[in-house]
């Protein structure tokens, strides 16, 4: 009588063991994203979700379209009410304001250190959304930055592409005198109210706004000294085409009054609206600081997905970003062609469509030499406040670009505002 | 003194002329807009492209813009018929019925109008929550329907209807409703065109509250999506544009319709 009860009961175990197995191999439930940029990130989640959905066809998805700013605005709105209600399960957050959601709203984001394989991801993407030596986050697009130019104009002031290769901004500086002279074109379109270049700069180096601590490091800061020296030489030097915001900078190459663009790839789109450029165009790396930790590589933007730890359907969600983003190697050659979306999930990159040669650019293998830069990229924190300083040092620029003020006086200034503006 | 007058004409002329184009220019950028392709926006052409066709097959094909447009309208209309009924009877309330507490009342009513809203939204939001609302066009609407600005509005020009009428009416045995809806209502038409056209412009126009309470693609508003639809890498501006003109084009229908009222309503409609 004992065998055969305990022979039930070890049939009822096993059986119990399948069942949750059968249940466990079917996922699931429905999930909220919530993400912007109906021509990037948008067609790009929708691609996953047809792959997922294809495996797991009980799964439902809903990608909820908004502004960035808006994303923003409703997450910590949601966030800061406490609510467990209006979270979206999967979130895209900019790379920039990565650690102030992190640190702002502690575990309301879900640890994903153990559950994916953070080393087939660029090493950068994974340090930005690292808090206490855990990391929260699947990182997506790369703003890997470059120096994107014409090459008929540089051809015709006497450059090959070789030339372009591993430069300091002094010698780009002297090719664009020569652009100048030769040909009457600016080298770049230029913002001097624009921080962007000073971001490049400044990951070139390793360095940010912000020390290991996240004490801003702005009067110290070699590489922020160097930037606006180099923002002052570009003004002075007559190379440039001096624009005001984003529509005019993008024109100024559009309309071909310009040779050359530094800033992240996600430029592509633009570049390559202007159709009667094709094959006009190449890319090299972008050019480092005259200081020695300064390297020709570095990033703009980017933004990666974020899990929330209230999601009532967790596990499906992280399933979800493990079968795509963190390793479907094929989903990435797909977006690429259709977004030029440029993933930093290293294994994906020797496939088909970043080998292929781009004949809007010449030819050349526009992906896969971006996709190598990439790999170098100096880790850095971002830290809370990225915007905050950017704002900061913006305001004291065009007094230190007229000579109204020097470069320690526009530091401490900028330093100043900065403490104010963050000390709580 | 010919010629004098001859020039004053003219500086008056350029000045108008000078204001006219301040303020048509952007509305005909906009025009312009949605025939060119974003590449063409960029690059400043003001002149009309050939566009049109391929922007417009672009956005109709990639949303529901038709839905979004009905839940703009459905939320905007509701919200205006709450708005117009509870504003003009608290109004009336608040001028017709003498109390000790009237002002005093009125004064705290009138204080709310000084609490911003981005202190409302968190505590407004948690609320919504707790009701079930969240994402839905009733939380949207409820919490709208009452307009402090409305109800000021309409008691002032409550002011200058003659209360001698109103006595007469009760003399005569009718009751409040009575004297509400068929006396001094449509003594108001124009006050309650512009009160109208105030409403429908502010929840056709209101981003931020939306922005939190909805939630789907379902639900959403045509605000929401013109702004969803320009942040991006690459804005396809001429769809934009589109987008753009389409969630304008309710605002000008009802502004042109009711324009004659709106003029009246403001600068006082009942003569005593």
């Amino acid at each position: 009588m004992k065998r055969l009860l305990s022979l039930v009961l070890v049939g009822l175990l096993c059986v119990s063991i399948l069942g949750t197995v059968g249940i466990a191999a079917e996922k699931k439930g429905k999930l909220t994203i919530w993400a912007w940029d109906p021509n990037f990130n948008i067609p790009v989640m929708a691609e996953a979700k047809a792959r997922y959905q294809k495996l797991n066809p009980k799964v439902e998805i809903e990608i909820v379209e908004m502004a960035k700013a808006d994303v923003e605005q409703r997450l910590n709105t949601v966030l800061a009410s406490g609510a467990r209600e209006g979270l979206p399960d999967i979130v895209l957050i900019e790379d920039y304001n990565a650690q102030k959601y992190l640190q702002a709203y502690p575990g309301a984001f879900v640890d994903l250190t153990k559950a994916i394989n953070f080393k087939e991801f660029a090493a950068y993407k994974t340090e930005l959304m690292t808090l206490n030596r855990k990391i929260y986050g699947v990182p997506f697009d790369s703003g890997v930055s470059a120096l994107f130019y014409r090459r008929d104009i540089l051809a015709e002031a006497g450059y090959k592409p070789e030339d372009l290769y591993n430069i300091t901004w002094d010698q780009l500086i002297e090719i664009g005198k020569k652009v100048k002279a030769k040909t009457g074109k600016a080298l770049l379109g230029f913002d001097p109210a624009d921080g962007g270049l000073i971001r490049i700069m400044m990951q070139s180096t390793g360095e940010w706004y912000f020390d290991e601590q996240g004490n801003p490091k702005i009067v110290n800061n070699e590489a922020i000294r160097e930037a606006f020296k180099i923002y002052k030489k570009l003004m002075d030097s007559g190379i440039i085409k001096q624009t005001s915001g984003w529509n005019e900078w993008v024109a100024s190459f559009n309309n071909g009054d310009s040779a050359a663009v530094i800033t992240g790839c996600w430029i592509i789109g633009s570049i390559k609206a202007e159709k009667s450029q094709s094959g006009l165009w190449g890319v090299a790396p972008t050019p480092r600081l005259n200081l020695k930790n300064s390297v020709n590589y570095s990033n703009l933007g980017g933004s990666s997905w974020y899990i929330t730890a209230r999601s009532r359907n967790r596990q499906v969600a992280e399933d979800f970003m493990k079968t795509t983003f963190a390793a479907d190697r094929d989903f990435y050659q797909k977006i690429l062609v259709g977004q030029g979306a440029l993933g930093s999930y290293l294994p994906a990159q020797d496939g088909p469509a970043f080998t292929e040669p781009d004949p809007f650019f010449g030819g050349q293998k526009v992906f896969a030499d971006l996709a190598a830069w990439m790999r170098e990229i100096p880790p850095v924190n971002y830290g809370l406040f990225t915007y905050e300083a950017d704002s900061a040092l913006m305001a004291v620029m065009p007094d230190y670009i007229a000579g109204r003020i020097d470069l320690d006086t526009a530091l401490q200034r900028a330093a100043v505002q900065l403490e104010n503006q963050i000390a709580f | 003194m010919k010629v004098k007058s001859y020039f004053f004409r003219c500086v008056q002329y350029v000045f108008l002329v000078t204001a006219f184009v301040l303020a048509v220019f952007p509305f005909y950028w906009m025009v312009v807009g949605t025939t060119n392709s974003a590449v063409d926006i960029i690059k400043g052409k003001i002149t009309f492209g050939d566009q049109l066709i391929p922007n417009l097959k672009k956005l109709f094909a990639d949303y529901d813009v038709g839905r979004i447009f009905w839940n703009s309208c459905k939320v905007s209309i509701l919200t205006l018929i709450g708005q117009l009924l509870i504003s003009s009877m608290a109004a009336y309330g608040f001028e017709f019925f003498a109390s000790k507490a009237r002002e005093r009342v009125y004064r705290a009513v009138l204080l709310t109008m000084m609490v911003p809203f981005a202190a409302l939204m968190i505590p407004l939001f948690r609320l919504i929550v707790r009701f079930h609302l969240l994402d839905t066009h009733t939380g949207l609407i409820l919490t709208s329907l009452a307009s402090v600005f409305l109800i000021f509005f309409f008691r002032q020009s409550y002011k200058s209807f003659p209360k001698e009428i109103i006595q007469a009416a009760r003399v005569d045995g009718a009751g409040e409703f009575r004297i509400f809806w068929s006396i001094v209502a449509p003594a108001m038409k124009a006050t309650y065109a512009a009160a109208a056209i105030y409403s429908f412009m502010t929840s056709w126009n209101n981003y931020m509250w939306p922005l939190i309470v909805l939630q789907s693609n379902n639900q959403k508003t045509m605000q929401l999506f013109v702004s969803s639809l320009a942040s991006a890498y690459f804005p396809e501006y001429g769809v934009v544009m589109n987008a753009i003109l389409i969630s304008t084009l309710p605002m000008i229908v009802i502004f042109f319709s009711l324009q004659n009222y709106f003029v009246r309503g403001i600068t006082g409609s009942v003569k005593q």
